[in-house]
């Protein structure tokens, strides 16, 4: 079990001596019984910070964003920042390092061991309590407990916890400064990629059924997009703004610009937007589960990004997340990948 | 299209410079007899394919996709065709996925000497590919 007040302690200690300029961490939130994302640059916010089965954001993305923003007012960062990452959220900071984003020292790693648990699925949760509102959940061992109007409501963990945790290979952050909770890694609740294996054991036909029916319902809010600390390109092959416009550019050259994509929310556009956003994450996605969070119509996102990881895994031995100095997936490749494909 | 007309299916076709390309125009001058439903696109080499080339074919409307190289090896650039090799692999699989045909994506291996390979590589493509009926599923609908 992880305390609190050593998470605590550790940030006040590390901001009071000046050795980070903030921490990123997990405060409660305005909504129910939610976590929200944190950053405290004191020593007195410190008794903010929190940790329970909300805590779902994978906060590397506010590494992403603190490197633009200095990037924009031109300034060098003068400490690190410190950060509470769990097992996936390390992997992708990990990723970002391997793609020379930010450097190792520049990022302090405050680890969190999701144990033998992992984060809660709201979803799952909302079938559980029947209408009901918890206001607040803790760990406990294999449960998570609720406080609920009607009193405490103890649910075991497996039952509400997001698929990703439940198939989860490491569920502990193993690139850290200093880290809090047991290593339980192979306590494995779901055979890896149990959820993608159940969807694949269809035929093509249903297969095509259930993505074009999703493929129709998403309507480009590219909330995935933001929410994905992978995605930090500063211009997106979606938005096609690179091209310049002159006084010389003519109606022509306008309408005749390419476009890989147009940007109405429309079955083969929105399918050339995910498998593309898939490619470009594959070997780089750490199943941080994000992007299908974030994602308001529940577009199944994960699946599409767990079937490249599957594939980087078992065809070219593969893991994501797993060196600072390893090459990257679509960068590098092995005498032995497989060619039998090919004619 | 009349009902009574026979289905043609359109392929696009990603060759590489050094080889495939080389490959096809030999077919040409040796005049190999082979379905004239590939339109060649000359690319520098096959690891500078973009999955997205690839997206952005079917997307326009295109039914089968090829992608053609130069052997294990043999690449021009050393080892542009391992890199594609991979790619490739990833965007079919995912493309299998989501449930498109397999048969309407390929990738070959066609030297400058094999003429008579990129012939055959053709048509085979064209005989698998007619079955399938025209291409809808990644297509973008007319009216956008
Ligand atoms: S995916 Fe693994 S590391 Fe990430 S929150 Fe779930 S159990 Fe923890
Ligand atoms: S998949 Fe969901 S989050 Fe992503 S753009 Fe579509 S609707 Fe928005
Ligand atoms: S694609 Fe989704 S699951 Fe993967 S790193 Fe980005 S937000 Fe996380």
């Amino acid at each position: 079990m992880i305390n609190i007040q050593d998470i605590r302690e550790t940030a006040r200690d590390m901001l009071t001596k000046g050795e980070v300029r903030a921490v990123i961490g997990y405060r409660r939130g305005s909504r129910g019984m939610l976590a929200e994302p944190t950053f405290i640059t004191s020593a007195e916010q410190a008794d903010e910070l929190v940790w329970d089965p909300t805590c779902f954001h994978n906060l590397s993305l506010y590494l992403v964003h603190d490197r633009k923003f200095l990037a924009h007012i031109r300034k060098n960062a003068e400490a690190p920042v410190a950060i509470v990452a769990k097992g996936c959220d390390a992997r992708s900071i990990v990723v970002l390092m391997q793609e020379h984003y930010f450097k190792r020292e520049d990022v302090y790693i405050i680890g969190v061991s999701c144990e033998g648990t992992g984060v809660l699925d709201e979803r799952k949760l909302a079938k559980h309590l029947n209408g009901a509102q918890a206001s607040n959940v803790a760990f406990d061992g294999g449960d998570f407990v609720f406080t609920t109007a009607e009193g405490e409501k103890r649910l075991p963990a497996r039952e509400v916890m997001a698929d990703r945790c439940l198939e989860c290979r490491i569920p502990f952050p193993r690139e850290h400064n200093i880290v809090f909770g047991e290593d339980k890694t192979g306590r494995q609740l779901e055979a890896p990629f149990a959820a993608l294996t159940r969807f694949e054991a269809q035929g093509t036909g249903a297969r095509w059924d259930f993505w074009s029916h999703h493929f129709d319902r998403c309507i480009r809010c590219f909330a995935c997009r933001s929410v994905c600390p992978m995605c930090y390109c500063d211009e997106c092959v979606v938005d096609s703004i690179t091209f310049p416009v002159t006084t010389e550019t003519t109606a022509e050259d306008k309408a005749n610009r390419i476009r890989w994509i147009e940007r109405s929310a429309v079955r083969s556009e929105n399918i050339t937007y995910l498998m593309t956003r898939a490619m470009h994450l594959a070997g780089r996605c750490t199943d941080c589960g994000e992007c299908e969070r974030a994602c308001p119509v529940n577009v199944p996102i994960r699946l599409l990004n767990n079937k490249m990881e599957r594939e980087a895994r078992e065809q070219f031995g593969f893991e994501p997340g797993a060196s600072i100095g390893g090459p990257s997936l679509v960068a590098s490749f092995l005498d032995r990948d497989p060619g039998d494909f090919i004619r | 299209m009349s009902e009574q007309q026979v289905y043609e299916p359109r392929i696009v076709a990603f060759l590489c410079k050094w080889c495939s390309s080389a490959g096809s125009d030999l077919a040409g001058v040796s005049r190999i007899q082979y379905p004239a439903n590939a339109t060649p696109i000359t690319v520098p080499c096959t690891g500078a394919i973009s999955p997205m080339y690839i997206m952005s074919a079917f997307n326009k409307g295109a039914d089968g996709v090829l992608v053609s190289g130069c052997h294990i090896g043999d690449c021009h650039y050393i080892e542009g065709n391992y890199l594609a090799r991979r790619k490739m692999k990833l965007i079919m699989e995912l493309l299998e996925f989501i449930g498109v045909e397999p048969n309407r994506f390929r990738m070959s291996w066609v030297s400058a000497a094999e003429g008579a390979k990129f012939a055959k590589v053709v048509t085979d493509f064209v005989n698998d590919l007619k079955p399938l009926g025209p291409q809808d599923k990644l297509k973008k609908a007319e009216h956008t």
